[in-house]
């Protein structure tokens, strides 16, 4: 157990130093220059204003946490069931392609003014929806791989044992695809959090890391604003940790590539 | 839209790229301010009898390059100084302007602060905010005498004050453009985080005519035109001013002072910057003036240099700014210290949802000026003309569909 930590902590200390170092080198620059704080706000304010307003910090991060959340699940279930539509109608496939493709070159900034006022500005709904189909694409594209991309052979020794399409489905494509999943969740979980920030830019309830990033930038409150950037890379990251978490705890089989 | 909100989110994924860029910025710098001082310094002497020659009206020998910052993009809110460089004020004065637009994006006073401009044009609660985290500028000019803000609802709404957005979905903008609503708040002793609902706006009215929310945040001379450049689906004519209830801010006591030309701390100790400060803001005056004598023609101006809206919205936006310069009773940009004072009071006394006030202390003494204002008055009253604005009546503007 000992030895594990141990193990453990030569990954983690590099990253940790190298971030001590930077932030000192910045800390050190911005006091030996007296760089004011409308340029660049030290990490010591920063810091003040992260832990003097945890608790406004922790609402904020939990409110757009919160349409992440719900951006990530919608998007996620409408990729895998496209995926399952796809993997077996090919017709779907043809016409599902292009057009997810097409949906994911869609700018966020074009989007979500125009659901804002397709939907209640006023409502969490064009937030949810900007970040669901930010996460539709690496989804389907993920999973659609990971239900197709079996070995021929055990495709070939299913079917010549008479296999229904539904069985192959699930005792074959199914587990294919679970690892693709996940790949597709790591990158998806994080995606949906700055698309939730981003998609607040463009007006709507002002209680989430975008308008408040944005407010606090525009009334010269880096300091301010830096602290919430703060929050939002903390948001990301649990998203991403608990993706992790999931899939060490459901796959623990998969994923594990490092300690070799 | 699109521009300003992509490069917004820009700046804000490309912080950890300003640390760099302001190491290598600050190394930089340093050294090349010194020789620009050095040789402003060997080069006062010849230049002061220039700037003198012009200022007397004689010969100009070299133009100076000038750059001022708006806060954003043209429209006749800027006219005066569109018309001061159009009609050849400037270059009267000896003066090369060039007028760097800005957007939702862009903060002019940090902007000017950071030496990439020689002025800007903001709010002063804004720039208040940038002085106390260390950005050096002057008020130099106060043009708009008041607040341009209104709340805008529907006439049916039965909100007639701001004591009646108790419980009701408010529009503001954010960025800044949203302490006189929670100054409004605080007066009916309501508490802007529970006490009502904030929804901020997009740059548009659509929220209100959708009736998604009960009260739009709007300035006199932009979007309440808009509103009135809408048809009303019922009676297929373009909406009427008793379609709506109006809330002025400044009938309410927390008005703050918006539009001024702000300076360079640090340069004004320098003779030649004051020199041409005084020339800018002579010369940026007798452009407004012509603005409150001639609505029709400064917004032919502003058209032309590319307003985003047509020509009747752009008459409106004139008339509506002419109502905010003038009468200016002590005279054209003449900061009037209660309205400073009122200002700087809202700026430290009001909490916005996140419970941060604009400033935190009174911002220095001198952190405005009416010397060059003053002077500016004196040599414009010396031509014949008319710096007050008594007697200013504003002119009746028909809009039409989409300000066309």
């Amino acid at each position: 157990m000992s030895e594990a930590w141990a193990d453990r902590l030569k990954f983690v200390w590099p990253p940790v130093l190298i971030a001590l170092v930077f932030l000192g080198a910045w800390q050190l620059l911005v006091v030996s220059r007296d760089i004011k704080p409308f340029v660049l706000p030290a990490p010591t304010l920063i810091a003040e204003n992260f832990f003097g307003g945890l608790d406004l910090m922790w609402g904020t991060a939990y409110y757009t946490g919160t349409t992440a959340l719900l951006g990530l699940v919608f998007g996620t279930i409408a990729g895998l069931v496209m995926a399952l539509l796809a993997q077996r109608f090919i017709v779907v496939n043809n016409l599902i392609t292009p057009l997810a493709a097409g949906l994911a070159a869609v700018p966020i900034i074009a989007l979500t003014p125009i659901l804002n006022n397709m939907f209640s500005i006023t409502s969490r709904t064009p937030r949810v929806l900007v970040t669901a189909i930010i996460v539709f694409f690496p989804m389907l594209v993920n999973v659609t791989r990971g239900l197709v991309q079996v070995q021929p052979v055990q495709l070939e020794l299913m079917r010549s044992m008479n296999a229904q399409p539904r069985t192959v489905l699930r005792s074959l494509r199914v587990p294919n695809a679970i690892p693709f999943f996940f790949t597709g969740m790591k990158v998806a979980a994080p995606l949906a959090v700055i698309a939730a920030l981003v998609a607040e830019y463009f007006g709507g309830p002002q209680q989430g890391l975008g308008s408040r990033i944005a407010s606090s930038a525009a009334n010269t409150a880096y300091g301010r604003a830096w602290a919430y950037v703060v929050a939002a890379i903390i948001t990301g990251l649990v998203f991403y940790l608990i993706v992790v978490a999931v899939e060490r705890w459901t796959t623990p089989w998969t994923g594990r590539t490092r300690s070799a | 839209m699109r521009n300003i909100a992509r490069s917004r989110w820009t700046r804000v994924a490309s912080l950890a790229a300003v640390g760099v860029l302001a190491l290598s910025a600050c190394g930089g710098s340093d050294s090349s301010s010194e020789t620009a001082t050095e040789e402003t310094a060997t080069d006062t002497a010849t230049e002061e009898t220039e700037a003198e020659d012009a200022a007397s009206g004689e010969e100009c020998t070299e133009l100076t390059p000038a750059s001022l910052q708006l806060q954003w993009f043209v429209q006749a809110q800027f006219a005066g100084y569109y018309a001061a460089k159009d009609l050849g004020f400037y270059e009267a004065a000896c003066i090369d302007v060039t007028i760097l637009e800005g957007g939702v994006d862009i903060v002019p006073q940090t902007v000017l602060a950071q030496g990439g401009a020689d002025f800007a044009i903001s709010w002063v609660p804004k720039a208040l905010a940038s002085i106390e985290q260390g950005a050096g500028i002057v008020d130099v000019a106060q043009v708009f005498q008041r607040s341009g803000t209104l709340q805008v609802s529907w006439a049916d709404s039965g909100i007639t004050t701001p004591a009646d957005f108790a419980g009701k979905k408010i529009g503001n903008w954010g960025f800044g453009n949203e302490y006189e609503i929670f100054a409004a708040l605080g007066e009916e002793g309501i508490d802007p985080a529970s006490g009502v609902e904030l929804v901020q706006q997009q740059f548009d009215m659509l929220a209100l005519l959708n009736r998604e929310i009960d009260a739009a945040q709007a300035m006199t001379y932009n979007e309440y035109a808009q509103l009135l450049e809408a048809v009303n689906p019922d009676t297929g004519e373009l909406y009427q001013p008793e379609d709506f209830n109006v809330i002025n801010y400044n009938d309410y006591g927390v008005g703050m002072l918006q539009d001024a030309i702000w300076a360079s701390r640090d340069r004004l100790a320098d003779a030649d910057y004051q020199d041409l400060t005084e020339r800018f803001v002579t010369a940026s005056f007798e452009g407004w003036i012509y603005c409150r004598d001639n609505p029709q023609e400064c917004a032919d101006i502003v058209t032309a240099n590319g307003s985003q809206l047509g020509a009747s919205h752009q008459l409106w936006m004139m008339n509506e700014i002419n109502k905010l310069v003038w009468p200016s009773p002590n005279g054209i940009g003449i900061v009037d210290a209660n309205d400073w004072d009122s200002t700087v009071f809202v700026s430290i006394n009001t909490p916005n949802l996140e419970g941060a006030t604009v400033i935190t202390e009174v911002p220095p003494a001198d952190s405005y000026t009416n010397q060059f204002a003053e002077a500016a008055n004196a040599a414009l009253q010396a031509k014949g003309l008319n710096t007050t604005g008594d007697g200013f009546s504003p002119i009746t503007v028909e809009l039409k569909e989409g300000g066309a």
